[in-house]
């Protein structure tokens, strides 16, 4: 274990705990040198790899969503991963100490955070596409996230986004939705659900303890968009799945991951566990969420340096079987505008899940028609890595949407269906902004709607 | 001699240097040796690399500059144990290291004129390039004349010295990187891609 997986296992202080950045500001001395010893602590792992290989070739240009939209320099990914390079070069490589002009190097000076914050939050959404069509194999993602663990340390982290990582910590989810406000909900949506299924054993249960499955999912769903939670529990129904929410610790999302504070990311996931072994629940399960997809079950178990003991997996996948079982059976002709996928780049690109979905639509809706390009070569919505929560840098979330809202036009579909809740809030955005005229839809939804 | 030991010592220690960052505590859903050689193989590719696939034309001058560079820095060893078999093969391979030459000195011109590039580079691109482009125009010329094969290694030397030091060190770190992602994704089950075209 690296002296950085200690650091984000260990229980976290409360000096440690994120707080939303105060108004005193500390001295630029103490800054810079604050951020250096946590650029020297980041740099460690592998990600030097890649701060290695970058030859500011200029490639990855066209690979970005944000550049495509607006085609400035300051957007190409290799100029936006040399804001992070610059800065490990001044005082990780010998010329960069000895020569800094030559190599470009550059002084943590606080001119120059500010510079960063803008650049590895407002003009980045860490999606990668750019990190998988590198010549050289630069995950520019990985030295963006670099990048915002640094500012997250110094506690420069945009406002917005520290807010819902402040939510998260103080409150178990990143709405700060009161524990009673879910649980009215999670009542009216049960009884709704009898209604629908005419079944008075349906509903959402709550804090179950020794259910199968713990399901975790966006606190969007509870606050904005109920019939998402109520689509999940009619198809849990239906299948006859053992299943309850958490009322303490339900949120799929980790502000953390989005914020640069592993420190933060591990406590969320070690609040999430523990939940799931005081319940006594079998398996965990995953609410249509990208980047907490990720989170979860790839980068969670190296924040707290440990194995889980309970399996973890998307519903996706749960469906798809549920399917294969025949404990669903759809009926495709009720979803019978045409559809769409969009592949979210935290799901697919860096959570290897790309097909379940494909599969599970063309079971359930009368005709699925792709986006070009799609799965791992898709390009993100431009609501990824926390934009959505940082207002400061809307204009430009928009305006990098219209790659994907082209994409979009391009299929004629009706409705878009994506396994990320995130995702759906900026594709409801772009529909707007851009006027196509589409319905955004969870997959569970499309498979609840085939079902009843 | 000594210059190849200095490039070989330091990027050694520059590598060992990139740590591992400890065993990965997720469950694995795929093979990081496929992913791995998935990403140094087919993932190279114009099919599978989009950046390559706009730039067919910058593409195929990259890879003939890098292969141009290879080849003389071949030659130069072969030059140390066998001085006239050195300077044979350079002559055989006059027309592709000649090529390789404008090739490289097409990129040194386009970082100069294009927006995007001149954004983003530093002094040390340039000496980068333009050091390539020494080796491969003194390769051409060493078999011309008497002191051609001393000032070639002279000239190698001082490439190698510099390579650890500058961009030129991508030439190690490109595997590490490419390597680490490749490993990375296919312990995800995400490389090999099910589907790697532009779909």
């Amino acid at each position: 274990m690296c002296a950085e997986q200690k650091a984000a296992a260990a229980e976290p202080t409360q000096a440690q705990v994120p707080r939303p950045a105060s108004a005193g500001a500390p001295t630029t001395g103490h800054e810079a040198r604050a951020a250096q010893a946590e650029l020297a602590r980041v740099v460690r792992g592998p990600v030097a790899a890649h701060l290695n290989a970058c030859v500011r070739c200029g490639l990855c240009a066209e690979t970005c969503h944000i550049y495509l939209a607006e085609p400035e320099p300051a957007n190409v990914p290799g100029v936006k991963a040399a804001r992070v390079v610059d800065h490990y070069r001044r005082y990780h490589t010998l010329l960069g100490r000895l020569a800094p002009k030559l190599v470009g190097a550059a002084e943590l000076s606080s001119a120059a955070l500010e510079q960063l914050v803008e650049t590895v939050y407002g003009r980045c959404t860490a999606c990668g596409r750019c990190a998988v069509h590198c010549a050289v194999g630069a995950d520019v993602a990985a030295i963006i996230r670099a990048g915002r663990r640094v500012l997250a340390a110094l506690a420069r982290v945009p406002a917005g986004l520290q807010r819902t990582v402040h939510n998260q910590l103080e409150t178990g989810n990143q709405m700060a939705i009161p524990r009673e406000e879910l649980l009215s909900t999670g009542q009216w949506l049960s009884e709704e659900l009898r209604s629908e299924l005419g079944d008075e054993r349906a509903g959402i249960p709550v804090d179950r303890k020794g259910s199968r499955v713990l399901y975790l999912i966006n606190p969007r769903e509870v606050k904005f968009f109920p019939l998402s939670l109520l689509a999940a529990a009619g198809v849990f129904h239906k299948a006859g799945e053992s299943w309850t929410l958490s009322s303490r610790f339900y949120d799929v999302t980790n502000y953390g991951f989005y914020s640069g504070s592993d420190v933060a990311a591990a406590e969320l996931t070690r609040r999430v566990m523990a939940e799931a072994a005081e319940l006594g629940v079998a398996e965990v399960v995953l609410s249509e969420c990208g980047h907490g997809f990720r989170s979860f079950r790839w980068e969670g178990p190296n924040w707290i340096a440990r194995r889980y003991p309970l399996p973890m997996r998307s519903i996706l996948t749960l469906i798809e079987e549920y399917l294969d079982r025949g404990r669903l059976r759809p009926d495709p002709e009720k979803n019978s505008e045409r559809v769409t996928l969009h592949d979210p780049c935290n799901l697919v690109r860096w959570g290897g899940v790309s097909e379940p979905q494909r599969r599970i639509l063309r079971r359930v809706v009368r005709e699925f028609v792709e986006m070009t390009p799609n799965r791992a070569n898709n390009f993100c919505c431009g609501g990824g890595g926390g934009m959505l929560s940082m207002s400061e840098f809307g204009e430009r979330r928009l305006l990098s949407g219209k790659v994907k809202a082209e994409q979009i036009r391009r299929t004629g579909a009706k409705i878009v269906a994506t396994p990320c809740h995130n995702c759906a809030d900026q594709l409801i955005e772009l529909s707007r902004h851009y006027e196509l005229g589409i319905e955004v839809k969870a997959v569970s939804e499309l498979v609840y709607a085939a079902l009843v | 001699m000594l210059a190849g030991v200095w490039a070989a010592g330091a990027l050694c220690q520059q590598v060992l240097s990139v740590r591992r960052g400890g065993p990965d505590y997720s469950q694995p859903a795929g093979s990081p040796a496929r992913g791995l050689l998935y990403n140094l193989t087919l993932g190279m590719l114009p099919t599978r690399k989009e950046s390559a696939r706009l730039h067919p034309g910058k593409f195929a001058v990259g890879i003939v500059m890098h292969l141009g560079t290879l080849a003389c820095l071949a030659l130069v060893v072969v030059s140390l144990i066998d001085a006239d078999a050195g300077l044979r093969g350079l002559t055989l391979l006059r027309p592709l290291v000649a090529v390789a030459l404008l090739a490289g000195l097409y990129l040194l011109v386009r970082r100069g004129v294009s927006r995007n590039l001149r954004a983003m580079s530093v002094p040390d691109d340039y000496v980068a390039i333009a050091l390539t482009c020494g080796l491969l125009g003194l390769s051409l010329a060493a078999p011309l004349f008497a002191q051609g094969r001393a000032t070639l290694l002279g000239y190698a030397a001082v490439l190698l010295v510099y390579l650890p030091l500058g961009k030129l060190r991508h030439a190690v770190f490109f595997f590490l990187s490419r390597g680490e992602l490749g490993s990375r994704l296919g312990y995800r089950g995400a490389y090999p891609p099910l589907r790697a075209r532009t779909e």
